[in-house]
């Protein structure tokens, strides 16, 4: 197939970020055993056409960062300071904007804009408990982050100069948490080189 | 063991041959699982020697070792029974009342 190394590079790519989660006496093995099933996706005779089994490949590796937390053994790592403020920031913004949006409805009950921010603020709290319950949420990040952005650009569309202030809040602090994240997720991180050398 | 429909459809795959080595990715299909659910609960199967694994010594040169996994004596014998209680549990459950067809009567 056209390009099939670098598809099994980045399903790689996919299960060593996986396995860089687990506790490091178990994550040279995982790696091994994900890693080699990777291959054998990729060229299932039974699957057909090869597209679609490039697809799987990489469905499969995308998985096993799901895997990795429900795996015995699977700790979380320390946090960083900045994920620990990243963190802060969006309960803070958070919570502000459930205050002011239940304020909004109290102030115009009529309007039913004002009813629909609200709604969506709690689910914005309701994603951040989600989130402390369960760790594997960084596409769901992802998503809720976009949302969050077109609803602001919206907001801000609409004339008021408080939502130019919301939107501050969040446009200024995002790229930076995006770009962390990001460096967290793409840069050489401890153990990667080991389980590199081992695949 | 707690039988959940995942564990039921791993077991079940195994059953089918419990002496034949299985992959991950063979079991993937036999059981219908994405990774991230087959790959834990393998782990626990082990963790309770239900299951063991071993790694395969690659047929041709510059393949990748896969690892492999069967079900241990006893996890065969635990398999059988969980299932079967499973199934009983299943008739004995009562049939949902379904949605009249239409023209039926009730």
């Amino acid at each position: 197939m056209r390009g099939e190394r670098r598809l099994l590079r980045l399903g790689e790519c996919l299960v060593r970020q996986a396995c860089r989660r687990l506790p490091q006496e178990i994550r040279e093995e995982h790696y091994r055993e994900w890693a080699a099933e990777l291959p054998a996706i990729l060229h299932d005779p039974q699957v057909r056409p090869a597209p679609w089994r490039a697809v799987r490949m990489l469905v499969y590796a995308a998985d096993t960062l799901r895997g990795t937390a429900l795996t015995p053994g699977w700790v979380r790592g320390p946090r960083s300071r900045l994920s620990v403020a990243g963190d802060l920031l969006f309960w803070v913004a958070a919570l502000v904007l459930v205050a002011f949006n239940s304020w909004s409805v109290a102030q115009a009950p009529g309007d039913w804009q004002e009813y629909l921010l609200p709604a969506w603020s709690v689910l914005f709290v309701a994603y951040l408990i989600r989130k402390r319950v369960h760790p594997v949420g960084r596409m769901t990040a992802l998503l809720y982050t976009g949302s969050t952005l077109t609803l602001v650009a919206w907001n801000a569309a609409q004339g008021n100069w408080l939502n130019y202030v919301f939107a501050a809040l969040v446009f200024i602090p995002l790229p930076i948490l995006l770009l962390a994240w990001w460096l967290r997720v793409a840069m050489p991180a401890r153990g990667r080189h080991a389980l590199r050398d081992s695949g | 063991m707690r039988m959940t429909g995942p564990v039921e459809r791993v077991l079940t795959a195994f059953l089918s041959d419990p002496a034949a080595p299985r992959y991950g990715y063979d079991l993937m299909k036999a059981a219908r699982l994405p990774s991230g659910t087959l790959y834990p609960l393998l782990a626990r199967l082990e963790q309770q020697k239900l299951v063991g694994s071993a790694w395969e010594t690659p047929q041709q040169e510059g393949e990748r070792p896969r690892k492999y996994y069967r079900l241990t004596g006893e996890g065969v014998r635990i398999a059988r029974l969980e299932l079967a209680q499973a199934s009983a549990r299943r008739q004995r459950a009562p049939a949902r009342p379904g949605r009249p067809a239409p023209g039926s009567l009730g």
